[in-house]
C-alpha cells in the first residue's frame, strides 16, 4: 500500500507554490522530504493530509483519492504532527492527548493508550501536567503522543496508517531526537507509513528508507537515501558546499555542513 | 488547582469526573436557587404555603396565584433559560476563537439586537397600525430577535468563503459591522424622545420585569433547543483549541463546527436578549469560573456553564426583585456589578494561567 | 413607540370597560403613579387612602415618605402587588405592559388618568382623579383654584405686551445646550404662560448648534432648579455663559435667566396655574 502524490500543483494566493511534484510513499518505510527552506516541503505535506486541495494532480492513499474524504474517514487511517501548535486554554497533556482518540478504536475510558502514548514518546510522568507549562520540546513530543493515539496500531484490517510528521524533531535536544525518529522508524518498521519532513540530514541519512529532495517547488531527486544525498545534488539544492563522510563502523553517513567552503 | 490522583487506575491530568461531579452540584444548587427564588419577593407571598393549599384543594387568594403562577413562575423560568442561554452562548464563542474573552458580541449578536430593540422603541409608531395591531407588546422583543440574526446572517456572509468561514475575518468585520450599527443606532436614538430615551435606557440595563408565559413559549423552545444541541459540539471545539488544521487532522468537520456554533450563539442569545435586555458579564465569568475549576474540556464545560449560568442569574434576579422593593434595579446592573469586581479578582489570582 | 401600543391598548380596554374612570369610593390602599397624580390626590385632600407613589412623584414632601414602587415606565409586577393596592392610578404611559397586563389579571383596578396640558386638559384630569376616588365632589375646590389662576394669568396675558421668546435648556451637556422644541411640556407651559417658544422647527428636547441658538435669539432662558435650595445657581449661569452662543442672545445681555423647580414647571397638575403666572410675572417681570 502506498501514499502517492501526483503531479501535485498548488497555488497559495496567486503564488504556484508546488510545481507538479510527485511522490510515492510505501508503507514499511520512513520516507524523508528534505530541502532548503521555502522548497514547499510542508506545503506538499498539508496537501498530502487534505488540508489544502491542489489546483491540478491527485493524492491517493491506500488506493483512496483523499479529495473524496471526509475528516472523519481520513483520521482513522492517518494521523498529523504539525511543526507547532499554538493552545488557547490550559488543557492538561492527558486532555490533549484525548483529543487524538476517535472513539472507532477504543471501547474503554482510553487511559491505557494515553499512558502508553506518553510513555513511547518518554514522557510516562507528565499526564497532569498543564500543557502550556512543559517546554517546547515537551509539548512537541505530547503533540506526538496525540498523533499516536490516534492510529496506535500501524496495520489495520482496512490497510496501513500513516504519520505524518512536519520537523517531528525541531526543537528536541540529541537524546530526545533519537527516541522520536526511533519510535517513527519502529512505526514503520511494524507495517505503518511514516513521513517526515527533515531538516537535519545526519538524522534523514541515519533512519529514512526513501527520501524526496525539493527546490523551488519541484522534487529535483527522489529515491533510497543513498542515491539522493550526494555531494553533487545536496550542495545544488542548498546552493551551498556540503561533502559526504562515509563512516566506515555502521555504514551510516555524516554530513559535515559547510565543509569544503 | 488540579486535585491530581496518581494513585489506582484514575489517570492523573483526566479531569473529566470532577465535571461529572461538579455537574452534580450545580445541578442541586440550581434546584435549591429555584426554590428559593420561587419563595422570594416582594410580596412576601409563601410559595410552600400556596403550593400546599393548592394540592389539598383550599381556597388560593387571586393575588397569591397571580404572584406565584403569573408573575415568579415564568420569571423563574425566563431566568433559568436566560442565563443557561448566555453562559453557554459565551462558552461557545470562546471556544469557537480559541479566546478566553469572546463572547457572542463578536458576532454582532447584542448589537444587532439592540438595534433592532431601539428602532422598535423609535420607529416603531410609524408603522402601519395593522402591523402594530398584531405585534402589540412583542415588537421590540421580536424586532431585537430579527435584528440579532440579522446582524449575525450578514457577518456569517462576509466571513465565509467558498463554503469556509475565517473567523479572523469574522472578528474584524465584528467591529466593522458593530461601529456602522452603533452609527444607525444613534442616527435613529437622535430621533428618539424622552421616554423613548427612558425606554432604551432601561432596555439596555436588561431585566426579567417583562417576564411572561407568552415571551415564554415564544423564546423559551429556541433557547431551549440551542441548549440541547451544544453538547454535540464539545469534541469539535476541543479540537479547535488545536487550531483548525490539527482539529480537521482528527476527523473534526470544522465548517460544521463553526456553522452550528454561530447558529447555537445565535439563537440563544438573540432568544435571550430579545426578552430581558441586555445582561452582561454571565457569558465570561461563567465560563472562565468552571474552566478554572475543572478545565477547558468543552466535554462538561457547556452542560455546567449552563447549569451555572442559570444559577447566578436567578440569585442576580433576586437581588434585582428585593434590594430596593417595591421598586426593583435593572439585572444588568447587578450582573455587572457582581461580574466586574469578580472577574477582575479571578484574574489576579490567576494571572500565571492566563499569560501560560 | 411602547407608549403608542401601550396608549393603544390601554384605550381599547378603557373603550371595552367605559369611556370614564370608574368610582372606588371603598378603596382605602391606593397607589399613585406619575407625579401630577400624586399631586391631584393630595389636592383632592385624599392623600390618607394613599399608601406608595412612583419616583417621579415627589411633591408634596410628605409623599417622599411613602414606598417607592419604582419608574413608572419600568415597574415591577410583584413589587406593585407588594405594596397591596387596591386600586392604581396612573397616568398615560405606566409599563412595561406586562406588568400592567399581570396587575389587571391580579383583578385590581387600573385606572389610567387622561393627560392634558391647557386648561380643559388640566381640569379633566382632576376631575378623573376624583371620579376614581369616589369623590367627585372634592374636585371643585382645586378646580376653581386652577380656573382662578388660570384666569389671572389669561387678564395678565391679554396686557398687550409684546411676546417675548423662551428657551428652555433642559440640560448642557459638555457645552452643548439640550434645549425643548415643540411637543414638550415646557413649550406647553411657556404658551400657557403667554410667551413663545424660541426653538421653532424642533421635535423634542435636542441638542442645539452655536447657529441654532443665535437664529433662536431668546429674550429669556429657562432651566430648572437642581435640588430644593437651588444651591448652584450661579454655577449654572455661569456655565450657561461660558458658551458663546448663548452670551450673545439677548436674554444674557439683560440677564434674564430664570430657574424653577421641574416637577411644578413641567408637572400639569393642579399647581400648573400657579406656575404658569409665576413663569409669567418671571417672564414678563410683573408682580
Amino acid at each position: 500500500m502506498r501514499l502517492q502524490a501526483r503531479d501535485i500543483r498548488l497555488y497559495l494566493g496567486r503564488a504556484e507554490i508546488l510545481h507538479g511534484v510527485d511522490l510515492t510513499a510505501h508503507a514499511g518505510r520512513l520516507t524523508a522530504i528534505i530541502g532548503p527552506n521555502g522548497s514547499g516541503k510542508t506545503t506538499l505535506l498539508r496537501a498530502l493530509t487534505g488540508e489544502i486541495a491542489p489546483a491540478s494532480g491527485n493524492v491517493v492513499m491506500n488506493g483512496r483519492d483523499i479529495a473524496g474524504m471526509r475528516p472523519g474517514e481520513l483520521a482513522p487511517i492517518r494521523a498529523v504532527l504539525p511543526q507547532q501548535s499554538v493552545l488557547s486554554f490550559p488543557f492538561t497533556v492527558a486532555e490533549i492527548v484525548r483529543i487524538g482518540l476517535t472513539s472507532s478504536h477504543v471501547q474503554d475510558d482510553g487511559h491505557a493508550l494515553i499512558r502508553a502514548a506518553l510513555s513511547r514518546v518518554g514522557l510516562p510522568d507528565h499526564a497532569g501536567r498543564l500543557y502550556q507549562e512543559l517546554s517546547g520540546g515537551e509539548q512537541q513530543r505530547v503533540q506526538l503522543a496525540r498523533a499516536l493515539v490516534q492510529i496506535w496500531h500501524p496495520v489495520g484490517s482496512d490497510g496501513p496508517r500513516w504519520l505524518l510528521l512536519d520537523e517531528p524533531v525541531s526543537s528536541l535536544d540529541i537524546a530526545q531526537q533519537l527516541t522520536v525518529m526511533r519510535l517513527a522508524a519502529e512505526y514503520a518498521r511494524q507495517g505503518g507509513g511514516v513521513v517526515a519532513i527533515m531538516h537535519d540530514l545526519n538524522l534523514t541519512a541515519m533512519f529514512a528508507d526513501h527520501v524526496l529532495l525539493m527546490q523551488e517547488g519541484r522534487a529535483v531527486a527522489e529515491g533510497s537515501p543513498v542515491d539522493v544525498l550526494t555531494d553533487h545534488r545536496l550542495s545544488g539544492a542548498y546552493g551551498c558546499c556540503l561533502q559526504i563522510n562515509h563512516t566506515p563502523s555502521d555504514g551510516v553517513w555524516l554530513l559535515p555542513q559547510g565543509a569544503g567552503l | 488547582m488540579v486535585a491530581l490522583d496518581a494513585s489506582g487506575e484514575r489517570l492523573a491530568g483526566d479531569r473529566r469526573h470532577l465535571g461529572r461531579s461538579l455537574a452534580f452540584w450545580l445541578f442541586a444548587l440550581l434546584a435549591a436557587v429555584a426554590m428559593l427564588s420561587l419563595g422570594h419577593g416582594a410580596s412576601g407571598v409563601s410559595a410552600p404555603q400556596v403550593l400546599l393549599d393548592w394540592f389539598t384543594g383550599h381556597e388560593i387568594a387571586r393575588t397569591d396565584r397571580v404572584v406565584l403562577f403569573d408573575i415568579r413562575l415564568p420569571r423563574l423560568l425566563t431566568g433559568m433559560l436566560v442565563g443557561a442561554g448566555l453562559a453557554v452562548s459565551g462558552a461557545v464563542m470562546q471556544g469557537l476563537f480559541r479566546n478566553p474573552l469572546a463572547d457572542p458580541g463578536l458576532l454582532g449578536v447584542s448589537a444587532g439586537a439592540s438595534l433592532g430593540a431601539i428602532a422598535a422603541i423609535v420607529l416603531g409608531g410609524l408603522l402601519p397600525p395593522a402591523i402594530l395591531a398584531a405585534a402589540g407588546w412583542h415588537l421590540v422583543p421580536l424586532a431585537a430577535f430579527a435584528g440579532s440574526w440579522l446582524a449575525m446572517a450578514v457577518l456569517y456572509g462576509i466571513a465565509t468563503q467558498q463554503g469556509k468561514t475565517s473567523v479572523a475575518t469574522m472578528l474584524l468585520a465584528g467591529i466593522a459591522i458593530a461601529a456602522m450599527i452603533a452609527a444607525v443606532s444613534g442616527l435613529i436614538i437622535y430621533r428618539a424622545d424622552d421616554q423613548q430615551l427612558r425606554d432604551l435606557t432601561f432596555w439596555s440595563l436588561g431585566s426579567l420585569a417583562g417576564a411572561s408565559w407568552v415571551k415564554l413559549l415564544a423564546a423559551g423552545p429556541v433557547i431551549a433547543a440551542a441548549l440541547v444541541v451544544s453538547p454535540l459540539l464539545a469534541r469539535g471545539l476541543n479540537g479547535l483549541a488545536l487550531g483548525e488544521a490539527a482539529a480537521a487532522h482528527v476527523g473534526i468537520r470544522v465548517q460544521r463546527v463553526k456553522t452550528a456554533a454561530i447558529l447555537i450563539t445565535a439563537a440563544a442569545t438573540g432568544a435571550s436578549v430579545a426578552i430581558s435586555g441586555g445582561i452582561g458579564f454571565v457569558g465570561i465569568v461563567v465560563p472562565h469560573l468552571l474552566r478554572l475549576l475543572t478545565g477547558p474540556d468543552h466535554r462538561w464545560l457547556l452542560v455546567n456553564s449552563g447549569l451555572l449560568g442559570a444559577s447566578v442569574l436567578l440569585v442576580a434576579d433576586m437581588v434585582s426583585r428585593t434590594i430596593i422593593a417595591p421598586a426593583e434595579l435593572p439585572i444588568g446592573i447587578i450582573t455587572a456589578m457582581i461580574g466586574g469586581p469578580f472577574f477582575l479578582w479571578v484574574l489576579l489570582s490567576n494571572r500565571r494561567m492566563l499569560d501560560g | 413607540m411602547i407608549r403608542r401600543v401601550s396608549q393603544a391598548a390601554a384605550l381599547a380596554l378603557s373603550l371595552a370597560l367605559s369611556a370614564q374612570a370608574e368610582p372606588h369610593p371603598d378603596a382605602q390602599r391606593v397607589l399613585a403613579i406619575g407625579g401630577s397624580v400624586t399631586e391631584i390626590i393630595y389636592a383632592l385632600g385624599q392623600q390618607d387612602r394613599l399608601i406608595a407613589r412612583d419616583t417621579t412623584s415627589s411633591f408634596p414632601a410628605e409623599a417622599q415618605e411613602l414606598p417607592d414602587v419604582g419608574y413608572m415606565r419600568a415597574l415591577s409586577s410583584e413589587g406593585v402587588l407588594s405594596v397591596k393596592p387596591d386600586l392604581i392610578l396612573s397616568e398615560e404611559g405606566a409599563g412595561p405592559p406586562e406588568t400592567i397586563a399581570v396587575l389587571k389579571e391580579a383583578g385590581i383596578p387600573f385606572e389610567t388618568i387622561p393627560s392634558g396640558t391647557d386648561a380643559e386638559g388640566l381640569t379633566a384630569k382632576i376631575e378623573a382623579v376624583a371620579e376614581a376616588l369616589g369623590v367627585p365632589e372634592a374636585a371643585a375646590s382645586p378646580v376653581a383654584a386652577l380656573k382662578a389662576d388660570l384666569d389671572k394669568l389669561s387678564a395678565a396675558v391679554g396686557g398687550g405686551a409684546p411676546s417675548k421668546r423662551v428657551m428652555f435648556v433642559l440640560s448642557l451637556q459638555g457645552g452643548r445646550v439640550m434645549a425643548a422644541g415643540q411637543g414638550t411640556e415646557a413649550d406647553a407651559i411657556i404658551r400657557l404662560a403667554g410667551a413663545e417658544n424660541a426653538v421653532q422647527g424642533v421635535d423634542g428636547y435636542k441638542p442645539l448648534t452655536d447657529e441654532a441658538i443665535t437664529a433662536a435669539a431668546p429674550d429669556t432662558i429657562l432651566m430648572m432648579k437642581r435640588g430644593a435650595n437651588d444651591s448652584d445657581h450661579a454655577a449654572a449661569t455661569e456655565a450657561l455663559m461660558a458658551i458663546p452662543a448663548v452670551a450673545a442672545t439677548p436674554a444674557a445681555r439683560n440677564g434674564a435667566v430664570i430657574r424653577m423647580d421641574g416637577l411644578y414647571l413641567l408637572g400639569f397638575g393642579p399647581r400648573t396655574g400657579q406656575a404658569a403666572l409665576d413663569l409669567h410675572d418671571a417672564i414678563y417681570g410683573g408682580a
